[in-house]
């Protein structure tokens, strides 16, 4: 059987196209951003609100879908108790490469203002996050702005996922260091 | 891990009290109403003492006889609704629990508060054969504050995570939690050998990690974003409580891009 | 990127076929999209019918009674929006009520008459935050952008008085913050005729008569007066099933009692029943609404009550007197101390029977608040009336039961 030689990009057989090529993926990407529903709490209202008729979300090509297996973007909308920290994480590893996650709220940020036993004090020390949304409740315009960024931010990273300056628990150095 | 150790009553207290102030107390009235004065009357070998507070009819009761009392009380008197259940912790002072139901009658729109003290270590009878809403009720007074139920069905923790430890409502209970409670979602999600990779809870606000150059930039020695904490230039700041006090413009290194 | 190595295994508990008796034991949340929050169900399934429902709550416990127990009175007015997030005023007037009880104090005419407004406003969009949420679950996605459209409009009337959407903290201890913004009224009147004109040619419009609608709802959660009784179940849950049992009729606080409005109630004991007494409810609150109009215009302007012992005087006197400003430091610094007592208020959220239960032991901190959330009991409800229904009727009785997990888990 002839062998078809596939992926140039490995092999770079096409040096010139690759920053295109980058610029293609990611501007699918970014334009195509599909959040899972994870409403945890009250954030979950105003990430609603901002799917609803006067915010409307999907003009931006962001349509919530229920699993985490079709979504790009973890939007942890809400309070993180201990309890659910495993279920978190569990979706989390769920979700297909590349996946992104915006911290909704300063509950999901720091654990806002339920500082006790039964809130994790952030959702940076169980899944790395890429946004911050503060806010209390942030607003479906915040939450839509935060989006933009995490497109901005999309577009300029490489297509190639490993490359990416991402760093995860195995790569921490610092003292102090959290996944960030 | 090091069991967390009860320390005592550790609510906040308040840090000022004037030496002669006197705390009043909520009215307490004799029991008027005849609706009330009838449930009394019904109930008069069970009861210790009642009266009337805030419109609503308190009777306190042995331990013993909640279940029989209850039960009159939803048979004879019309108590058909039992809306709420809990405990208060006066292990400090007593070494007592002091229970309450918090009884309904739809039909009048009257109201019971059911109390009684339950000495720690022992258990409370269930109502559940009698109000299936004490199913949740007790299984969340267990879970809160340890005190065991007789003949519940399913007595389980019910807020918690089943592989808790202490039970949060406890007045020994901080309220930031023990040990356990801090490094709970680590250790489940990771392992015990993370912790140090993740570090503890910050629990405090106002915290400035002065060499997290990912979260904070100084003024004036700025770094790239997640670069080296440079010592050197450490001493060259001087702050007030409040404002930058020698700020030297010309020495210091502003970045125009952090990131 | 490179997967993080976690120790968790995964996980098979939900779909677990080796049983011997031939059922199925499927897991339901709690990340589920009609779960209404954080609600795990651990259902067990013969063929489609369930023959054992085993709800599991907590996963959004945020120890907010411990919480309580630690802040001093006003301190702790803002967590209680985070409980009912959907209709936040009405827990910042429960708990307002019972430390007002507690206090011996009440609030002054205005105030009463902002508060009335401010709930039956609350009540309005949790109440269109239902018929959204329920009609998604079911299959209805148009009722829930049009039911949306109506709640912007209320929650933009909220925004103009206190400022926040959804966090609302409208209601202080002793009365009210603020007056009423210039033409707030006449907004309020014209959102007034159009949840009238939309709940009537909207939601009834495409709901009523629908036959799905009808078919997924009827006979669908059916239970029994006694029952609901018995499980604890108030609000709309126990009106649904012909109890007629309103605490704003029978034990009237703020100006329920010199107003006029009935108490819908439906004997049909199903889901649809409950949707249609939700869909009255919206009308009597707009008639509620509407008799407090002229009401706020008769009124005097004091805001908060007069009591310098637990509350502040107003702004000018604290500029100007000193007595008044050494009262307000005080205060503001060691929290009011309110009598040695106990008190339980009972209020009619838009959910049920909310009731806070609060011991003071005369220090600024509660000994002890207990939060009575009428959702904590109807999930517990839901361990009875899911068995015996199909696995497609689940998350309609979910809906019916209007649970919302801030105050399930507090
Ligand atoms: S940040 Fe505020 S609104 Fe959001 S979940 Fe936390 S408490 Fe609720």
């Amino acid at each position: 059987m002839a062998q078809h030689q596939v992926n140039y990009a490995s092999t770079a057989g096409l040096p010139i196209a690759l920053t295109s090529v980058d610029k293609l993926v990611n501007w699918g990407r970014s334009n195509s951003l599909w959040p899972l529903t994870y409403g945890l709490a009250c954030c979950a209202i105003e990430m609603m609100a901002s799917g609803d008729s006067r915010y409307d979300f999907d003009r931006m090509g962001t349509i919530f879908r229920a699993s985490p297996r079709q979504a790009d973007v973890m939007i942890l909308a809400g309070t993180l108790s201990k309890k659910h920290s495993e279920f978190a994480r569990r979706l989390y590893d769920q979700m297909t490469e590349p996946k992104w996650v915006i911290s909704m709220g300063s509950c999901a940020n720091t654990g806002g203002m339920f500082n006790t036993y039964a809130t994790v004090q952030g959702v940076d020390r169980i899944i790395p996050v890429d946004i911050y949304l503060p806010g209390c409740a942030p607003r479906p315009e915040t939450l839509q702005y935060a989006m933009m960024m995490l497109q901005k931010k999309i577009r300029k990273e490489s297509a190639n996922m490993n490359k990416n300056t991402k760093q995860d628990l195995t790569h921490q150095t610092g003292k102090r260091a959290r996944l960030i | 891990m090091r069991k967390y150790v009860p320390k005592g009553n550790v609510q906040k207290k308040a840090y000022y009290t004037d030496r002669f102030h006197v705390v009043p107390r909520v009215p307490r009235n004799e029991v008027e109403d005849a609706h009330f004065a009838s449930v009394v009357s019904v109930l008069k070998a069970d009861i210790k003492e009642s009266y009337m507070e805030l419109g609503q009819l308190v009777i306190h009761i042995d331990n013993r006889s909640n279940f029989d009392v209850i039960k009159v009380l939803k048979e004879e008197c019309g108590y058909t609704q039992c809306s709420e259940q809990s405990a208060v912790d006066y292990l400090a002072q007593d070494n007592e629990f002091e229970l309450f139901w918090q009884m309904l009658n739809v039909n009048e729109a009257k109201r019971v508060r059911v109390v009684c003290r339950l000495p720690q270590g022992m258990a409370i009878d269930s109502i559940e054969s009698l109000f299936k809403s004490a199913n949740f009720a007790e299984r969340e007074m267990f879970d809160m504050f340890g005190i065991k139920v007789n003949n519940h069905p399913f007595l389980k923790r019910i807020l918690m995570p089943d592989d808790w430890e202490g039970h949060p409502l406890l007045k020994t209970y901080p309220l930031h939690g023990d040990e356990f409670a801090s490094w709970y979602e680590v250790d489940k999600i990771f392992g015990k050998a993370y912790r140090d990779i993740i570090g503890p809870e910050n629990r405090d606000p106002s915290k400035i990690d002065i060499e997290d150059t990912k979260r904070f930039s100084r003024v004036g020695y700025e770094v790239p974003f997640g670069g080296e904490y440079n010592s050197d230039t450490k001493e060259e700041i001087e702050y007030s409580d409040t404002f930058l006090v020698n700020y030297n413009k010309p020495k210091s290194k502003t970045l125009d891009e952090r990131r | 990127m490179q997967q993080v190595p976690n120790k968790l295994t995964p996980f098979f508990e939900n779909l677990n076929f080796e049983r011997d008796d031939n059922t199925m034991v499927i897991n339901f949340g709690p990340q589920h999209p009609s779960a209404h929050g954080q609600l795990r169900l651990v259902l067990e399934l013969d063929g489609e019918q369930v023959v054992k429902a085993y709800p599991d709550i907590g996963y959004l416990h945020r120890g907010i009674e411990k919480m309580a127990e630690n802040m001093t009175y006003n301190e702790f007015l803002p967590t209680t929006d985070r409980l009912d997030y959907i209709a936040s005023t009405s827990n910042n007037y429960a708990y307002a009520l019972a430390v007002e009880k507690l206090l011996g104090i009440e609030a002054p005419r205005r105030a009463q008459v902002i508060r009335t407004m401010l709930l039956e406003l609350n009540r309005i969009i949790s109440h269109l935050f239902f018929i959204a949420t329920h009609a998604l679950d079911v299959g209805a996605m148009s009722v829930f952008l049009y039911a949306f459209r109506e709640r912007e409009y209320a929650m933009d009337l909220m925004e103009d008085y206190c400022g926040a959407r959804l966090t609302h903290s409208a209601v202080r201890i002793g009365g009210v913050p603020l007056d009423l913004p210039k033409g707030w009224i006449e907004n309020l009147a014209a959102f007034c005729d159009k949840v009238d004109h939309e709940v009537e040619h909207t939601y009834e419009a495409l709901l009523s008569q629908n036959r799905i609608w009808r078919m997924r709802l009827e006979d669908v959660g059916v239970i029994s007066a006694e029952d609901a009784l018995n499980w604890g179940c108030t609000g709309p849950m126990l009106r649904g099933s012909g109890v007629k049992y309103d605490i704003r009729k029978e034990e009237p606080y703020e100006l329920y009692s010199e107003l006029d409005f009935d108490i819908p109630v439906s004997d049909r004991c199903d889901s649809y029943g409950r949707y249609r007494l939700y869909m009255q409810e919206m009308r009597e609150s707009t008639k509620i609404l509407r008799q407090l109009m002229p009401m706020y215009a008769k009124s005097d302007s004091q805001l908060m009550a007069h009591a310098p012992q637990y509350i502040s005087a107003p702004k000018e006197q604290i500029m100007t007197q000193n007595y008044a400003l050494m009262q307000h430091f005080v205060l503001v610094t060691q929290g009011m101390r309110p009598p040695k007592g106990e008190v339980y208020v009972p209020t009619e959220s838009p959910k049920g029977e909310l009731g806070f239960y609060i011991k003071s032991e005369g220090e600024p901190y509660a000994y002890r608040l207990k939060c009575r959330a009428p959702s904590f009991f109807h999930t517990g409800l839901l361990q009875e009336i899911l068995v015996g229904t199909y696995i497609a009727d689940v998350v309609t009785i979910i809906g019916t039961t209007n649970i919302v997990f801030g105050e399930v888990d507090r």
